[in-house]
């Protein structure tokens, strides 16, 4: 289309749309910048999980691609030392604060943890920072599905479904710093929360937080 | 009063002002400082006597309240100003005081100079102020009425002149407002110094129909309290300023978020907004002008991180309290959408003083880059506490030890914490360091919000780098990664080496860490975050080695490398203080009669240290917490 | 929590007196929640429920907030509430000192109240009067240079006047100083 701008991501022109951030120009491009709350219909982006870090000519510093709109000429790199430091701490991070029992995880082999890793060849079993997961009480009372809180990594995706996609309301940010989480009101349980267990939010969880149960696993493949 | 320009409206306010105030200037006023500090210090106790006292002797004088002078080491504090006298200041009033000044003084004529501070005016008996040797350092402008002014009377601050920069600048146009503080360079004072006229023009340019005005007063840095002061003892100056700014920008309604910690503030401004309103200097046509804006107040909850700038903004919207990337900036897209100013308490402050003396006045003040003065908080180790305006440029050094007078009970300077949790600690290497937003910078501290903390020898650099994490740590939204987990993972590290853990791997690690989390956080609470650790890695690492290599706390601070232990040789077995002064019953008396600590149950309170009398000094601290061989513990 | 008898009642009315009072925005959610803490001392589940319901937002967003501010509780406050300030100033002169010392004296942890709901303690930023350190606030009066000994005073006259308010109290003060000046 003719009113396209042209960027160049890691030495590659691609032709974009204005207005368009960043971060999907790539994504849509092939080119990927590891990412766990960007939501594209979002208007001001929440950039909370500080992964999709590139370096922009003229920038000083490095920037989030989720939040820096495309600009004609824009040049354009994903990876530098720099930038793979702070993907690194930002990811290893997380890492930290993350339930990382794989083998018994249900997202195994289809988490965007494990995503990131293999493509920015980023160690899972990260030894700089000390575990801080934190113990919380396994919610199955749903009937398909079930949230496991150690797994979260609190990227937001399951609020945007549930407030913008199933128009619900009934989870949402509670808790400050290190005791934020994602719960409903009075921290009840799921089924006696005004969920309709919709289950958009289960869909929308990039790691194995919010998963099917078992049974339904089976019935749906 | 449709019919009179704004200056013709506000004489008639003025001398109206002047005459209300000064009906008794023949009568004997005492001013007592009952802003929030002086309140702690028993200021409304002092208050009472003066008005029991005073009555019973049926002498006619009026008791008011003021707000706070800045000489907090003195609370509680009360001006007398008896017709035939320059006001004289008196501190560490207690009830016998009281009684004995309102005997002698105001019964009969001795201004028992003995208990004076300073006079308020030049005169020919007492010294002022100005006189002290600190005078010279300081120079009053936007605490130059706190104080001395009743902040609940808006008489009192009209009787002063108060309100003319308003009603001069609605004579002329907005631009010219915006032009003067353009020109003054005046920077924002809540940290950043970021020039106050061109986030104004920002916002102009983003135009449309309304602009909102609000003041940061979300005053959260631990150890800062000027704009409490100001708000509480002042606060018609920060409302002229704010009015100023609307009428500048074009804004009909502006607000001041103030934080809930502060009560006396909010109802001292809540009763601040209601006179002027009723005077015609907010709401509809003020002055008889064209020009319309209202004030209101919105009490923060509670969030350090409201003092960010799109956090206030989200917090002011009914959110949770967590910063938005930007751009786009509030001058672009503020609250409710729309462009908004937001500046600090101080910086409104100022634009009264601007517009009335103007920016070439401003200018001669402080340096070419930070011009005007610095507020600061000074506490800590150092002997004058209190509120301290200085011009920009001051030194460090003159600032603690000629203005604050030095360290306290000769104890030997160890570093100063400039900035709050965001800021830095500076060695005595630094104190020559001019304060302004730059140099301040460079050294790696920041001007942050003014407070300013002296650190002794016995303060651990690594206890305070810890303290100040544990707060922003608590305080952190837990929106972004960096912050959330970063600044829990410093802590951990930090913790970790006050307890004596760690190898050659912590340091490095936690200096990389502090350098990640500064680079990758989302906003300026956690790009600032490291900066405690990142200087005192800097400037003290040698006690952060100590910590870890030796199990040692050089600063006798961190309890887990410590012990209290009693010296034999000095505890006498005549006395008994510490025995009594142990909350936990850890001190016993041995059989040749001299207290020992059992160390099992010692909470390591520091009670008995105190307790001990200076005659003996038996009380020690040790570090690393071993015990002296037995035999010489029998001796 | 379990509402005792009578508590609901009172929770409702106030809820529907402070929602009668502003305007339904959501700008209004943080003022109306700070209303109601102040006449019930906490915000019950029930009131945030109703708040949420009149104003059509999410009553998990409700709950977002109230535990997102410093300033909200969620369960009701001691008789007597003591905010020890660890402000710079005060922890370097032994704020940490004066809330462990409250701690043992009133038998429960920072950001605890007692089983006896007699007393709540807890922790503060900052109040502002730095040249005081450290400082407490007990029941909305700001007491400053509060060593352990201070601890023990300021537990005794809680203990003492547990009926009495602090203004009560302090009016004694002046009589005692009285007779010893004369």
């Amino acid at each position: 289309m003719s009113d396209q701008i042209t960027i160049t991501i890691d030495g590659r022109q691609i032709n974009v749309m204005p207005g368009l951030k960043l971060l999907w120009a790539a994504l849509d491009n092939g080119i990927y910048i590891p990412h766990l709350c960007a939501i594209r219909e979002e208007i001001r982006p929440n950039a909370s999980c500080r992964l999709c870090f590139v370096e922009i000519e003229g920038s000083k510093h490095p920037v989030t691609s989720c939040t820096k709109t495309v600009e004609e000429n824009m040049v354009v790199k994903t990876r530098s030392p720099r930038i793979d430091r702070l993907v690194k701490t930002a990811f290893e991070l997380i890492i930290s604060d993350h339930n990382l029992k794989c083998n018994e995880c249900p997202a195994n082999k289809n988490c965007v943890l494990q995503t990131i890793a293999k493509e920015r060849g980023l160690r899972l079993k990260q030894k700089r920072f000390k575990s801080i997961v934190r113990e919380f009480e396994l919610d199955d009372s749903p009937e398909v599905f079930a949230f496991d809180r150690s797994r979260c990594v609190l990227c937001g995706q399951c609020i945007w479904a549930d407030r913008v996609e199933a128009k619900v309301g009934a989870i949402g940010f509670t808790n400050r710093g290190i005791k934020r989480m994602v719960t409903t009101f009075k921290d009840l349980p799921l089924a006696d929360s005004i969920c309709t267990q919709c289950t958009l939010c289960v869909d929308a969880c990039p790691v194995g937080a919010l998963y099917y149960k078992k049974d339904r696993k089976e019935a749906g493949s | 009063m449709s019919n009179l320009t704004p200056l013709v409206s506000y004489e008639k306010l003025r001398s109206e002002a002047v005459l209300a105030t000064n009906a008794d200037a023949e009568k004997t006023r005492v001013l007592v400082g009952t802003a929030t500090c002086g309140v702690a210090a028993g200021a409304l106790q002092v208050k009472e006597d003066f008005i029991r006292e005073i009555g019973a002797k049926g002498l006619d004088a009026e008791v008011i309240e003021v707000g706070c002078m800045g000489h907090c080491y003195a609370e509680p504090l009360a001006v007398i100003a008896k017709p035939g006298f320059p006001p004289i200041c008196y501190g560490h009033l207690d009830n016998g005081l009281v009684h004995r000044l309102v005997e002698d003084f105001l019964a009969g004529d001795d201004p028992c100079y003995e208990y004076a501070m300073a006079a308020l005016e030049p005169n020919d008996v007492f010294p002022t102020f100005a006189e002290f040797p600190r005078g010279v350092y300081e120079q009053k402008l936007i605490l130059e009425q706190c104080g001395f002014i009743d902040a609940r009377n808006i008489d009192s601050y009209l009787a002063r002149d108060g309100y003319s920069a308003l009603a001069q600048a609605l004579e002329g146009e907005p631009q010219q407002v915006l032009a003067e503080i353009k020109q003054a360079n005046l920077r924002g004072r809540g940290g950043a110094g970021f020039p106050a006229g061109l986030k104004w023009e920002a916002c102009i340019k983003s135009g449309g129909e309304q602009i909102y005005v609000i003041c940061n007063a979300d005053e959260g840095d631990p150890g800062a309290f000027m704009d409490r002061s100001i708000l509480e003892s002042d606060p018609h100056l920060v409302l002229e300023g704010m009015i100023l700014c609307a009428y500048a920008v074009g804004s009909g309604k502006g607000f001041l978020y103030i934080r809930a910690e502060y009560p006396r503030a909010v109802t001292h401004v809540q009763e601040a907004i209601d006179q002027a309103r009723a005077k015609g200097l907010l709401g509809t046509k003020i002055l008889g002008s064209d020009f319309s804006f209202d004030l209101e107040i919105f009490q923060g909850s509670g969030a350090f991180v409201c003092g960010e700038a799109t956090a206030l903004v989200n917090s002011m919207e009914g959110k949770m309290g967590m910063p938005e990337s930007r751009p786009p900036r509030l001058a672009q897209k503020g609250y409710r959408g729309r462009p908004t100013v937001l500046n600090n308490v101080k910086t409104f402050a100022y634009v009264p003083l601007i517009i009335k003396n103007g920016a070439d006045w401003f200018k001669a003040i402080g340096t070419p880059d930070s011009p005007g003065t610095a507020v600061f908080s000074l506490v800590g180790k150092v002997v004058n506490t209190g509120l301290v305006e200085v011009p920009m440029g001051t030194t460090l050094r003159q600032l603690i030890f000629d203005v604050g007078d030095g360290l306290p009970n000769g104890r030997e300077f160890k570093a100063v914490q400039i900035g709050g949790p965001s800021g830095g600690c500076l060695p005595e290497t630094a104190l020559d360091v001019p304060i302004d937003f730059d140099s301040l910078q460079e050294a790696g501290a920041i001007m942050g919000s003014g407070g300013l903390v002296v650190m002794a020898q016995d303060d651990c650099m690594v206890a305070v780098a810890r303290y100040f994490l544990e707060f922003t740590q608590h305080e952190s939204c837990g929106k972004c990664t960096f912050c959330r987990l970063g600044t829990k993972q410093m802590l951990d590290i930090l913790t970790d080496i006050t307890q004596g853990k760690g190898d050659d791997q912590t340091l490095a690690l936690l200096e990389e860490l502090s350098e990640d989390v500064r680079d990758g956080s989302l906003c300026n609470l956690g790009r600032t975050a490291p900066n405690p650790v990142l200087t005192t890695l800097k400037y003290f690492r040698d006690e952060y080695e100590a910590h870890i290599k030796e199990g040692r706390c050089p600063a006798l601070v961190c309890h887990d490398l410590i012990l209290y232990y009693i010296l034999p040789r000095k505890c006498s077995k005549l006395c008994n203080v510490c025995v009594g002064s142990c909350p936990t019953e850890a001190i016993f008396t041995r059989e040749d009669g001299l207290k020992e600590i059992n160390q099992e149950k010692c909470v390591k309170c520091d009670n008995c240290l105190k307790a001990c009398p200076p005659e003996y000094t038996a009380v020690v601290k040790l570090s690393p917490p071993i015990l002296p061989p037995e035999k010489e513990r029998k001796n | 929590m379990q509402l005792v008898e009578g508590e609901k009642e009172v929770i409702i009315a106030c809820v529907n007196e402070v929602l009668k009072e502003k305007e339904k925005t959501t700008e209004n959610l943080i003022p109306i929640l700070q209303n109601v803490q102040a006449r019930l001392g906490y915000l019950p589940s029930l009131a945030m429920e109703m708040i949420a319901a009149d104003l059509a937002v999410p009553a998990a967003d409700v709950f977002g907030l109230a535990t997102f501010y410093n300033q909200f509780r969620l369960s009701p406050p001691g008789k007597h509430q003591v905010k020890v300030c660890l402000g710079t100033a005060c922890y370097m002169v032994g704020g940490k000192i004066a809330l462990e010392s409250f701690e043992r004296r009133m038998e429960i942890r920072e950001g605890e109240t007692s089983v006896d709901r007699l007393y709540s303690l807890e922790r503060v930023a900052c109040v502002g009067c730095c040249t005081m350190a450290p400082v407490v606030v007990v029941d909305e009066v700001v007491e400053g240079k509060v060593t352990p000994t201070r601890v023990d005073g300021i537990m005794l006259a809680l203990q003492e006047n547990g009926d009495t308010k602090k203004s009560e109290m302090k009016t004694d003060l002046p009589d005692e100083g009285e007779g010893k000046n004369k």
